[in-house]
This record gives structure tokens, sequence and C-alpha cells, in this order.
């Protein structure tokens, strides 16, 4: 009963909402037809004479032959050999259409002058490019929000395997960090900034206006921390631009999804004309950017023998402890070996790349089809990465006014993982560091030891395991677009994504000390969302200078997904790896559905006065199946307005601007990436008792729950100098987040732990620059392209019933904290080493009053509260993973048919914490330790900053103790990116039908400057908001790549 | 011919809007049940106390033993976590055993059955009225041991299904809640199913079960002719009998005897601490105490049933693994933990016969406890004079004999406290000295997230 009064009411509230969008609407279209067909039938018919001249805009020369019409009209002339031309024109509203070969078109009007000289761009330089945005394309001159734009030139001549590492640097407020150097790995892409705490802090992925799975792409075992790349199934070469939302104004279209800013990424179309093959290859080497020190077996045995007579120090022992029989004979074959583990686990890394795509059509009917194929081996020992891909998008002209067509494409990923995240004794990267060196890799005899003395040898690990995620994914799109006026423009779509993922796993009994244990695990997982999106467009032109655009829309999309896992236990063997061959079922057994949709309402209006003056409404009304009754529908609106101001008669005398242009906007949007049944409370299955089936409630209901809403202004400003020469971008915002959907503990007499609640703030604020300018335009060329981003992220409130010791414990480094941002590291402080016994003068004491005081080789841990005791209470922020600014700095040179593309990308002020260097320091177990530790303490009276080796810890001056002694300075520039290419000329390749045919060598990460000392500062080993964290990533790696480009 | 248009494509739209509007936006879990879409059928209502029964088995799963022994004489321990610190009276308000989530769980569940149940049954159907005496009975043994080991704690008896409801309750006066806990007993006596003619009977609440409780409680709150009121149901029960010394040691390990009245069931994947407690060689939590081994009489046939008597240094309590198990790995057990059983309730009949006094009611007392002592090979005692003579008076014979046949089960502290001997027993061997010690710490969490809840006196 009280089910179907919440389903009356949102019912009710729809119909309500529907009945004012298109009442509204209507109204809106009648005015502008009417108001449309008054004005173009008061003609003012005055003739008069206008002279000119036409010049190229680069250079200022005269330019010939440029076609010159009256709009509208068949009267016109050609342009003279020193560019001038006359004309008579009926009326001062007339528009004189300037055309030209590689030149932009242009349209002036005529107004009161007699004399219009006009300044034509090449297409090179041209800025009335088309900017995809929400729903639609919009000249980027009349760009009223915040987005940046990527074309297809950065992508496509480059050896780029994925699009989210093609954003890396070239966006000003778009900080990309590839997860790890893995194959086919994550990448975190964030927008401005962190700007939620549970929920999502990804941007929306839009692929051809289908909105796409993300969220999906964690890999299915527990454990892996990394996450895999959701849009690694797209082929880069596919791609003809990307677009980034940033601000409101641009992202409220996509509403209750758009709080991390929205990522458009439009796939090329065929164009009519002759079919166009392009065949791309590419081939390359990777290697491991550097090797990490660590102790040689005598070095080792060394500090073992150390460690043990510290402890004996620590204990007063009076008889000294004997370390393992391995750890001091070196004379026994099984541990007599002397391993650096790194040359034995790192290679040197093939991969290839082949495309072949076709692009043409007719009038009727365009398709471009592609498909690809990457085979890329990873730098570690036995990870590989297959990815196959096919795509074909069509257009087909049904009658004048009809047009449909659709995109397809098909992903086959292959990705023979290793697990190099992770903790313990799985990370095979923390693994081949800490193993001992003295362990040998073979018996006598010559078989392989996988498994001694406590420690898995990761050759074994690498060769014997099996770690295979096989990804399918069809992407879908199916569209009908009928003019029904002129410029009244119906578009419907029915779009679908479908992702089949399967992950094995086996750990075969060879790298298990249990005899005959074998363990398994199979997860497959299916995620099918579709999506339907109707929208109508106008555009009028009202009294020749008001230009009005409206689209009004509505839209539906459904997600489902299923997941399905099963772990087995002793395998008859280790040949048969498949779960029909395990013993026994363990109790790992996962069946699960989810399912979420969504339903919105969208509209926007925008007016443009002679592009001088523009704005822009935008709003969204959204309603998803995660929120409560109460609060099912948010609405989204935005608001935007640019003046162009050098169109204004004050500019006229600032000749070297070319345009200039002043933006602000504000909008809302909102996050609604929470779990799918919290809003109404949760009974779990599964809670049984023995053989009976039982039920059991495990989220408590909230029915005010609601999305996160974020409120973000905007200002910026367009600048074009010196002829387009110079182009300057600026943007500068506020972004506060509200609302924030958070789990808050609650008493547990509740029965439950924690509830999901609307609580807290965020803040981000930042300023971001672009700069791209062609500094030298002659037969040799140079253009340079500049970006930087500055954002600071602060955690504005936090819910006090939330907080302990006024914070909230994030992962085992961060915390959250009102004033400090998301990524803040708290803990110890490391002052130095305790150089003799006596240094303690005030008995600094561990954990209590009454534990062990800190003697000479001991670290000096900062004693916050100077109560002589290091304890929880004297834990501090220590860090701040966060970057104050990233950008990237391009330059492309040329000279006749060489080209050299130069390609740097940086980040700055951000630390990380280095769990590592943890483990690499620190005498556990045996482990082996890096070679920092050559200079420890040893004796009383040295004065140095690396604590004494101690056998197992006891004062836990490393175990378990986060401090400031891992935090690292994670600043770097790096050169990202180096092209070297040759175009054969087209005189030489076209005898043999070849159009086009370039060579290039390029190499990838060549340097990176840095203090960090890891392998690699761009490292984040957990895809949420514990930001910046080293626990042993796949290291990133060195390339060099040579490639071929050909086109028929 | 404009207008046309448009109204066609808005007539497209609109049709889409109505189809959409049926209920796309509905979406109840799939693998789950939303909190609204449960407790509509028998079988959801069936499952909603089967998933109580689920939470108990987590609450003493370990905590039956760190309760029940872990602060008193029968138990000793070679490992310095909680417990050590529950022996040698150094209490931490972040022990896991001061921790009462799990039995709060168990109280959230019930709630909502005994609230939500009535909605799917008829209100004089028998198999609902069963299903909330089952309920009841369960949210009695939470609230019966949060008494027992916190005191005042804080009272829910409505289940959390909205924000609007108050989160942080504060505390409640024990006797109060024991009251409510006395009131759900009586009507599970009366309301649940007499009997289920298969295991059931010995792991889900029957009227018998909650008889047993009963007496329990009663006991602890000294009722002594309430408890002799009770007890006598279960002595005339049919469904309960004492089992022979030789089926003794299988009432532990093979679970589901005779002599069991309610026990808290567990298989192969839903297990317990048992071995982690008692079974795993010297790297077991607890070794049987010396003084303990010493109270035990010559000839008592139970002493072998209970823990490895051959070595010097005794390793293993076996009682509920079975005789002669050498266990060294901590792998989980399986076994049940029985609650309460027939000897148990026999006992404490006896000892509140002894309280109530009168030569009737002593004699039958002191029968009760013969019986018991002649089944473990032990002589009767002929007069209540050779009790004292042994043991000082009757009521000491009788906790003896609790001490022994019911040792390592989780009664040994309990008992000490609801008699008042906990301080004068434990006062020599870790310096208790103050009632206000005797009960738990409030764990940290929980004060952390209820700014109403005050953290008990001895702790402050």
């Amino acid at each position: 009963m009280k089910k179907r009064l919440v389903y009356a009411l949102s019912c009710s509230e729809m119909k309500w909402m529907r009945k004012l969008l298109l009442t509204g609407f209507m109204i809106m279209m009648s005015a502008l037809t009417l108001v449309s067909a008054a004005t173009s039938t008061s003609l003012n018919m005055q003739q008069k004479r206008v002279t000119g001249r036409v010049t190229d805009a680069t250079t200022g020369e005269a330019l010939p032959g440029v076609t010159v019409v009256i709009k509208g009209t068949t009267t016109g002339v050609a342009s003279d050999p020193d560019g001038s031309y006359a004309l008579d024109v009926p009326s001062v509203s007339a528009v004189l259409q300037f055309t030209s070969v590689g030149y932009a078109s242009r349209e002036v009007t005529v107004g009161q002058r007699t004399v219009i000289d006009v300044a034509m761009q090449s297409d090179v330089t041209l800025i009335e490019e088309l900017v995809v945005i929400g729903y639609g394309f919009k000249k980027k001159r009349d760009l009223t929000g915040s987005i940046s734009s990527i074309s297809a030139s950065n992508i496509e001549d480059t050896p780029v395997k994925d699009v989210l590492s093609a954003l890396q640097g070239r966006a000003p407020g778009v900080v990309v960090t590839a997860n790890s150097g893995a194959p086919g790995a994550g990448i975190t892409v964030r927008v401005r900034g962190y700007s939620s705490l549970n929920s999502g802090n990804d941007p929306l992925y839009v692929v051809d206006g289908v909105p796409v799975e993300s969220s999906a792409m964690t890999s299915l075992n527990g454990y892996d921390m990394h996450g895999l790349n959701p849009l690694a199934d797209i082929n880069p070469g596919d791609i003809e631009s990307i677009e980034v939302l940033k601000d409101a104004a641009s992202t409220a279209i996509y509403g209750s999804r758009a709080a991390n800013g929205v990522v458009l990424i439009t796939t090329k179309r065929g164009k009519e004309g002759k079919a166009k093959v392009s065949l791309n290859y590419f081939s390359g080497i990777s290697e491991i950017t550097r090797h990490l020190g660590v102790l040689n077996a005598q070095q080792w045995r060394e500090i073992i023998i150390d460690s043990y007579a510290n402890l004996d120090r620590y204990n007063n022992a009076t008889t000294p402890t004997e370390p393992h029989w391995t750890a001091i004979d070196s004379l026994n074959p099984m541990n007599n070996g002397d391993v650096d583990w790194q040359s034995v686990m790192y290679r040197k890394a093939w991969q290839h790349q082949v495309d072949l795509s076709v692009q043409g059509g007719a009038e009727a009917a365009k398709y471009a089809f592609s498909t690809s194929y990457l085979d890329q081996d990873g730098i570690f020992l036995a990870s590989n990465y297959k990815r196959i891909t096919s795509r074909l998008n069509t257009d087909f002209k049904v009658s004048d006014k009809v047009t449909i067509g659709q995109n397809v494409s098909f992903t086959n990923g292959k990705n023979n993982r290793i697990n190099a995240g992770g903790t313990g004794n799985l990370s095979l990267v923390q693994s081949i560091l800490v193993r001992p060196p003295i362990y040998s890799l073979t018996y006598p005899d010559g078989s392989p030891i996988y498994y001694f003395n406590g420690k898995r040898n990761p050759v074994g690990m690498a060769e014997e395991c099996t770690h295979l995620n096989v990804t399918n994914r069809i992407i879908g799109n199916q569209y009908l677009e009928y003019n029904i006026l002129e410029n009244l423009m119906f578009r419907t779509s029915l779009s679908i994504d479908f992702i089949s993922m399967k992950e094995d796993e086996f750990y075969p009994t060879t790298v298990d000390y249990r005899a005959g244990y074998n363990w398994g695990a199979v997860r497959a997982r299916t995620n099918m969302s579709w999506a339907n999106e109707n929208y109508l467009t106008y555009n009028t032109t009202i009294g020749e200078a008001h230009d009005v655009a409206a689209m009004a829309g509505f839209s539906m999309q459904d997600w489902k997904m299923e997941t399905t896992g099963l772990d087995g236990l002793y395998f008859a063997s280790d040949n048969i790896r498949t779960l029909n061959g395990a013993g026994t079922i363990s109790n790992q057994a996962v069946n699960r559905t989810d399912e979420h949709s969504m339903m919105s309402f969208f509209g926007r209006l925008s007016y443009n006065y002679k592009g001088r003056y523009l704005a822009e409404a935008n709003v969204r009304a959204d309603g998803s199946s995660r929120f409560g009754a109460d609060n099912r529908f948010g609405y989204f609106p935005s608001a935007s307005a640019a003046w162009r101001f050098s169109d204004e008669a004050f500019a006229d005398g600032l000749n070297f601007i070319t345009d200039g242009k002043v933006r602000i906007s504000v909008g809302q949007t909102g996050n609604e990436a929470i779990p799918n049944y919290v809003q109404g409370g949760e009974f779990a299955i599964g809670t049984n008792y023995l053989t009976f089936s039982g039920a059991s409630p495990t989220v408590m209901p909230n029915q005010a729950l609601k999305w996160e809403v974020t409120t973000q202004y905007n200002l910026g400003l367009d600048l074009a100098m010196f002829n387009n020469r110079v182009n300057f971008v600026a943007d500068f915002y506020i972004k506060n987040t509200s609302d924030l959907l958070f789990a808050v503990p609650i008493p547990e007499t509740t029965g439950f732990g924690y509830i999901t609640r609307n609580i807290g703030d965020i803040s981000n604020k930042g300023m971001e620059f672009a700069l791209n300018t062609h500094n030298i335009n002659r037969e040799f060329q140079w253009s340079s392209s500049f970006n930087i981003g500055f954002n600071r992220n602060t955690v504005v409130d936090l819910p006090d019933e939330v907080l302990t010791n006024g914070y909230i414990k994030n992962g085992d480094y961060h915390i959250l904290k009102e004033g400090e941002p998301i990524g803040t590291f708290y803990g110890w402080k490391f002052l130095g080493v305790y150089a003799s016994d006596e240094d303690n003068v005030n008995q600094v004491k561990f954990g209590s009053t009454t534990g062990k005081p800190f003697i000479g080789g001991d670290p000096i841990w900062d004693d916050l509260n100077d109560d002589n005791v290091i304890n929880d209470d004297d834990k501090q922020v220590i860090g701040d993973a966060q970057p104050i600014f990233a950008g990237g700095f391009s330059n492309d040179f040329s000279y006749k048919n060489f080209s050299l593309n130069l390609f740097l990308q940086f980040c700055y002020g951000n630390d990380i914490y280095s769990h590592l260097n943890n483990m690499r320091n620190w005498v556990f177990a045996y482990n082996n330790v890096s070679t920092d530790a050559l200079n420890r303490w040893r004796q009383q009276g040295d004065v140095t900053d690396y604590p004494a080796p101690v056998r197992n810890d006891p004062k836990r001056n490393e175990y378990l103790r986060v401090s400031d002694r891992w935090i690292e300075d994670g600043s770097y520039m790096r050169l990202k990116n180096v092209t070297f290419s040759y175009t054969i000329p087209k005189a030489i390749t076209s005898r043999a039908g070849i159009s086009r045919l370039r060579a290039y060598v390029t190499g990838e990460n060549l340097l990176t400057f840095t203090h960090y000392t890891g392998y690699d500062p761009e490292v984040n080993s957990y895809s949420g908001l514990q930001v910046g964290v080293d626990e042993g990533s796949y290291p990133q790696s060195r390339t060099v790549v040579f490639g071929l480009n050909l086109e028929f | 011919m404009k207008l046309r248009y448009l109204q066609t494509a808005i007539a497209v739209i609109l049709l889409m809007q109505v189809t959409a509007c049926t209920d796309i936006l509905d979406k109840d879990p799939v693998s789950s049940f939303s909190a609204s879409g449960f407790y509509k059928t028998t079988a959801d209502a069936q499952a909603g106390v089967y998933g109580i029964y689920d939470a108990a088995q987590s609450v003493f799963r370990l905590n039956f033993c760190y309760w029940g022994e872990g602060r008193a004489d029968n138990v000793q321990t070679a490992q310095t976590g909680e417990s050590l610190t529950l022996l040698s009276n150094n209490l931490s308000n972040t022990a896991s055993s001061a921790d009462w989530t799990a039995l709060y769980t168990m109280v959230s569940r019930a709630n909502y059955a005994i609230r939500y149940i009535p909605n799917v049954y008829e209100e004089d159907d028998v198999t609902g009225i069963q299903l909330i005496g089952q309920a009841r009975a369960l949210r009695a043994l939470a609230y019966f041991y949060l008494v027992r080991v916190w005191g005042d704690v804080p009272f829910i008896t409505e289940p959390y299904t909205s924000m609007d409801q108050d989160i942080f309750i504060g505390k409640t006066d024990k006797e109060i809640i024991l009251d409510q806990v006395e009131e759900d007993l009586k009507y599970a006596a009366e309301n649940c199913i007499d009997r289920y003619n298969s295991n059931n009977d010995r792991i889900m609440f029957t009227r018998g079960a909650a008889n047993g409780l009963l007496t329990h409680v009663y006991m602890w709150r000294h009722k002594y002719p309430e408890a002799v009121a009770t007890s006598a149901l279960i002595m005339s029960n049919t469904l309960y009998g004492l089992v022979p010394i030789a089926d003794w040691g299988k009432m532990f390990s093979n679970s589901y005897s005779k002599e069991s009245i309610f026990e808290v069931g567990y298989n192969d994947t839903e297990t317990n601490g048992l071995r982690t407690l008692y079974a795993v060689g010297s790297y077991a939590i607890y070794t049987p105490s010396n003084n303990w081994k010493a109270s035990i009489e010559k000839g008592d046939k139970r002493e072998d049933f209970v823990y490895d008597t051959i070595p010097a240094d005794p390793k293993a309590i076996w009682k509920y693994l079975g005789r002669g198990v050498s266990d060294e790995v901590s792998t989980p057990a399986k076994q049940n933990i029985i609650l309460i059983r027939l000897a148990d309730i026999m006992l404490l009949r006896a000892e509140a016969l002894n309280k109530i006094g009168g030569t009737a009611n002593e004699a039958e007392a002191l029968t009760l406890l013969n019986t018991i002592r002649t089944r473990a090979g032990l002589p009767e005692f002929d007069t209540e004079d050779d009790a004292i003579a042994m043991y000082g008076d009757l009521e000491s014979a009788i906790l003896h004999e609790r001490s022994v046949e019911l040792c390592f089960e989780g009664h040994r502290w309990f008992d000490l406290v609801r008699t008042g001997k906990a301080i004068s027993t434990m006062g020599p061997i870790n310096g208790l000295s103050s009632e206000a010690n005797l009960v738990w710490p409030i764990h940290q969490n929980s004060l952390n997230k209820n700014p109403n809840l005050v953290q008990n006196t001895f702790y402050q």
C-alpha cells in the first residue's frame, strides 16, 4: 500500500513536469516562428556600393580569387589579384559571404559601412571550429562555458594506446594519473579536483552521445585495487575529438551525473567522396626506467645478523638469538644464490599495433569502418594485453528530411595480468624487491623452486599463476534525425553498452607451502545498459542580428549488472584450471544482480547578438531509482553569458587583439554515484542458520536521501591576438559541493553500522590557463601549446558525529579533516635517529608510560604533546597527495616534410606515501631491504638518519607506523612524448597510388625529472580517495616506437 | 503543415514518456529485499527469524567463553591478548568482548520480526505466534547477556526504519530491561512450539527452552520460587533426560543430545571459535586452571572427557572437540555451543530449593545434586552434613558441582556474580574488589558514536 502511494506521487510529479516543459517549449517555438516570419517580410530596400580588400589574416598578404557573395542570393564577385573587390548591396542588413579554398568562410553584415576589409583565416588556424557539446554542436567562438577540446590531430599520429592517456597534459584542470604501468590498467581522471567523499569522483564519459559505463571496470577480484581502464575498449585511432566539459554551464545538461565533469568522445564518421583507406602500424619496445637498489647476498646476511643482535640488545637477552639457518648458511645450494630479482623479472617488452580504416561515401550513404589489433607485452614477465577492436559508423540519407545511422563498436580485450598491486606475499613488485637475494631459482637438479622458506618465488608467481581478464564489449547506437522544418530538427537514438567480463585466477600447488593445495576462482560479470535519448533543436535568426537556438529533450537509461563468482580449492591437477576440477567449492560463491535506472528531461536556450553578446541557459531534471521517493527528481539549472569585447568600438584601437571574449557562468550539477539500494533499505539474504535460509536487515532505509549538489562559478577569458598567432584562454572557478553522500556511523544499538546521509561540504577553487602560439610561421614552422591548472581542494565541513579525534580515517594512510584536502596523510613525524642511548634525555617511551624507552639506533619520533610517550596522540598531518598544479607543454616543429613534436608533462606539489619504501626498509621475515640500509646505525654514537634494523620491530618503528619517513615529494616533469616524423613527398608516393606515407619514431617517458626515489612518481595504487600511495605498482616504462601511416 | 509535424514529434515524445512512467524508476533490489519489500510472505517471516539465530551464532562464537569464563577461576591463559586482560582484571574499553554490536544486531533483527510478523499472519495463526515467540525469546536472550555483561544498557524494542527515530539512546535501568526479558520469555514459554520432533528441538526455541532461559533469569534475579516453578516444567518435559556418563562427552562433540535444552547451532561453514579457545595444543587461548583441576574429586569420570590429563602441562580442553583431539592448527570448529541443558537446570533448581529452605526443599536439592554426582561416578552425599563437611554448605557444594559439570560452558563467571562470590573468589587471584567492576566497560567505539552513552562508573 505504501509503495503504491509513493509510486503515484512520483508519477504525478513527472506528469506535471512534462506538461510544464512541453507547454514552455511550444510557446517558445510559436513565438520564435511568429517573430521570424514578421521580421523577414520587413526588408529594407536601400542599395549601396561596398568596396574592400581581402587579405590573409596570418601573413597580411592580398588574397586574390576570393568569392564575395551577398548571402541568400547569387549576386557576387571574385577579388582581384591585389585582393580588392566592389559590389552593390541591396540593404544595410545584407550579409557578405567571403569564401576561398583553404580559408575559413567569413560573413560580414554590411551595416552603414561602405568599405569592408576582410582578413581570412587559413584553415590551419581555424577558430570557427565546431565543438561537441551535450546534445549538439557549437561554434567554438560562441562558447559561453569552459570546455577543453582535444582533436584527432593530437592523437592519431602518435602511438597512443588508449583514450585517457591521450588526455594527459592536454587540458588544463584535468589531472590524469596512470594507476600503474601495466598494459590496460586503470587511469584516474580528475576534472577540477575531488568533489565527493563516498560517491565517485570519475567524470561521466559519453561516447557519440552514449553515456558509457566507467565504474564497472574495476577488477573482479577483491584485492587488486588498480582497476581497469574503462575506455581501453575504444581504439584511439577512431577518435575525431575529445571534449572535456568543466564548468557547470557546459555540464549541467548532464545533471545528476555531471559534478565531476563530462568527457565527450566523438568518433570519426564517413565523409562524402572517394574512399580513403588508411593503414597504420607501429611496433615498439619498452623497458623499465630504473632499477631500485637492493642489498646483495653478503650485505643481506650482515643486516639479518645485525637485526638479531639489535633484538637481543632490546630485550637485554643474555644468550644470543640465532637466525634461521638459511640466513647464515652461505654454502647450502638452496640459499647460496645472489640474485637481483629485478633483473630476473623485468624484461624488454615488445608491442605492435595495426589499424586499418576505410572512410567514404556518397550523399545518400556514408561510412567509416575501422579495425585494429594491439599486442602489448608488459615489462613484467608474463604480462600481456591483446585487444581487437572493430567499428562501423554509417549515415544514410533516407529522404530530404530524414537521416538515419548507426555506430557499432566491438572490442575484445585479453589482459594477462600479474598481481602487482595489493599487499603481502601476493604483490609481485613488492615481493621481488623484498625477496632475499640468496634464494636459488632452482634445485641442484635444475627444477624450479617456487616456494621456499615462507616465500613464493616471483618467477613462479608470474609464470605459474593465472590471472586472466577477458572483456568483450559492444557499444551500439542507432539514430534518426528528422528535419521537420529547415531550422527545426528532431533526433532520437537508442543505444546499448554491453560488457561481458570474465576473470580466471589460479594459484597452483607449486607456489604454495601446503601440500596439494591449489586455489582457483572464476568471476564473471555482465553489464547491460540501454539508453533512449530524444530531442528537438530549433534555430532561428530574428531581425538579422539575434540568433536564437533552443533544444528540449527527454531521455531514459537503465543499467543491469549481474555478477557470478566461485572459488575452488584442491584441484585434482594444476593443469585443469577450470572449476570442474576443484575438489572443494569454497564458501565464496557470489551471484548477484543489481539494477539502476534514470529518466531525465532537459532543455537549453541560447541567444547570440551578432556574436557579441552571448547567453545560454540549461536545465536538466533527473529522476533516479537510487533516491528516495521524497527526492526522486533533481533539478540542475545553469546560466552563462559571454561578451565579445573585441567587437566593441573601443577595441578598434587595440589592433593586436583579433578576438576577445569574457565568459561567466554559474550552475548546479549533481552526483548520484551511490550504491543502488541504500534509500529503500535492504534485507540481505544468506544470513542463514545452519541449513535454514535466513534474511536480515542490513541497510537502514533513508527515504530523504538525495544526490550531492555541486554549485560552480566560472569566469573565463578567451583572447586571440596578433592575427590568431597567439591564443590565450584563462578560467577561474569555485566549485562547492554540498549534501555529500556519506555513510555516517550510527550507534550499533540501532542494529546498523552506518546510514547513508547527505552531509558535509567540499570546495575546489582553481585557475586554468592555456596558451597556444604560432611562434614561427614560414617554411620552418614552430608552434607551442602550454597549459596549466591550479586547484586547491578543501574539506569544508564534516558532520561531528562521524569524527573521531576530529577526523575520519580514510584507509590506512589518510584522513579526512575539516580545512584539509582529500589526500591528507596522517601519521608520525620522523626527526632522526638517536645516536646513543643517552641521547634520549627525556626517556621517551614506546606506547605507554610503562613502555620501553627508545635507545640508540631507534628513530626519534616527534612527541607532539610532550608527554614523553609515543602513541596515537602524536600523530599529525604529514603530507598532501594533491598537486598544486599540473599541466603540459607541447612544441611542434616542422620543416618541409619533417616534423618534430616534443611533449612535456608536469605535476607539482604532491606528496607520495611510499608504502613500498616502508616494506623495503624493514627487516621482517628475512625480507631484503634497500641499499639505503648501508647507512644504518650500527653502534653507539653513529650519527645517521637510518635507524638500526631490529628483528620483528618490537617498538613498531616501521611496522604499521605511518610516518613521514615514507613520504616523498611526488613532483615531476617528464618528456612524455617525442615524435620525429617524415612524410614522403606526394610527388613520389602518388606514383604508387599512395596519397600519404609518413614514417615516425616516438619515444615515450624518455626523461623524467623528479626527486621521487621509487620507480616512477606517476603512481596511484588505489583508485578511490586514497590518493598518492605507492604500494608497489607496476612501474611505468620507457618506450621507443617506430610507426608508419599509409593512406590511399 | 508545420504544426502537424510539431504535433507528431511531440506525440512521439509524449508516448515515450507515458510508457516510461510505468515503473522505470522503481527499482527494488533483485538479489535482496528492500526494507519495505520484506515481511510480505510467511516464508519471509520464517527467514527473518532464522536471521536472528544467525546473529546469535556471531554473538556466541567466541564471546560465550570470554563473558562466561574469561574473568573466572576455571581457566588460565598463556597468551597476552584479551584473555590475559580479562583474567588479570585489566579490562580494556577496546577489547572485543566489550563490544556489544553483535548482541544489538540480534536485538534489531528480533525487533523487526516482532514488529512485522503480525502483518503476515492472521492474528491467531499458530505458526505466526510461534515465530513471534521465538523472536521474543531470542531478544530476551540478547538482553539477558547485555544486562549481565554491562549492567544498565540502551533498551530498544522497536525496529529502526526511519531517520526520524531517536538513534542516540541512553541507558535504561537493568531491572526494567529484565522485566521485559521475563515478559518475553513468558510469552515464548506459552506460545512457542512444544517440540519439533527433530534436532531443531535443541537449536531453536521451544517452550522448554524458553522455560530454561527463564529459570536462569529468575536465578539471576534471586526469584527462587519462580525458578522452582519453571524448572519443574522442564523436569517433567519428556523432551529432556540426562545422558549416561558414557555419552557425556558426546553431548558436546556430537551435539543434539537428549540433555540439551538450547544450544546455538554451528556446522562446517558456519563455524565458531571452540578450537581456538580450547583445543589447539599449547596455542589455545585457555587451558584449565590449576585450582580448577585440583578441585575435581578423585574418581570423577567426567575429568577424562574434559581435558588431556596425561601430559604434565595439560595442553588441550577437548570437551568440545572430542576426547583425544590433538590439533595444532586453528581451523574453526563446528560443534554447537550449549547454553542451557538439563543438568544445568537441575542444579539451578537445587540451588533455588536450598535458598528457599525447609526440610523437604533441602532434601530435594540434595537428591538433585546426588543425581548429577552419581552420574559422574562420585559417591552420593547421604545427608546435607556430608556436603557441608566437604564444601562448607550445600550451596557451595552445588556451585562446585556446577563448576565441574558445566566447566568451560560459559556459566562460571555468571554463577559467581549471581551468588555474590565473584569478589571473594577472584579477589585473591587478580585483586577484584569492587562491585562496580563486575560489569564490562562499554566499548570506546560505542561511546564515540553515541553522545548520550556514559561509560560504566568503574571505567570512567
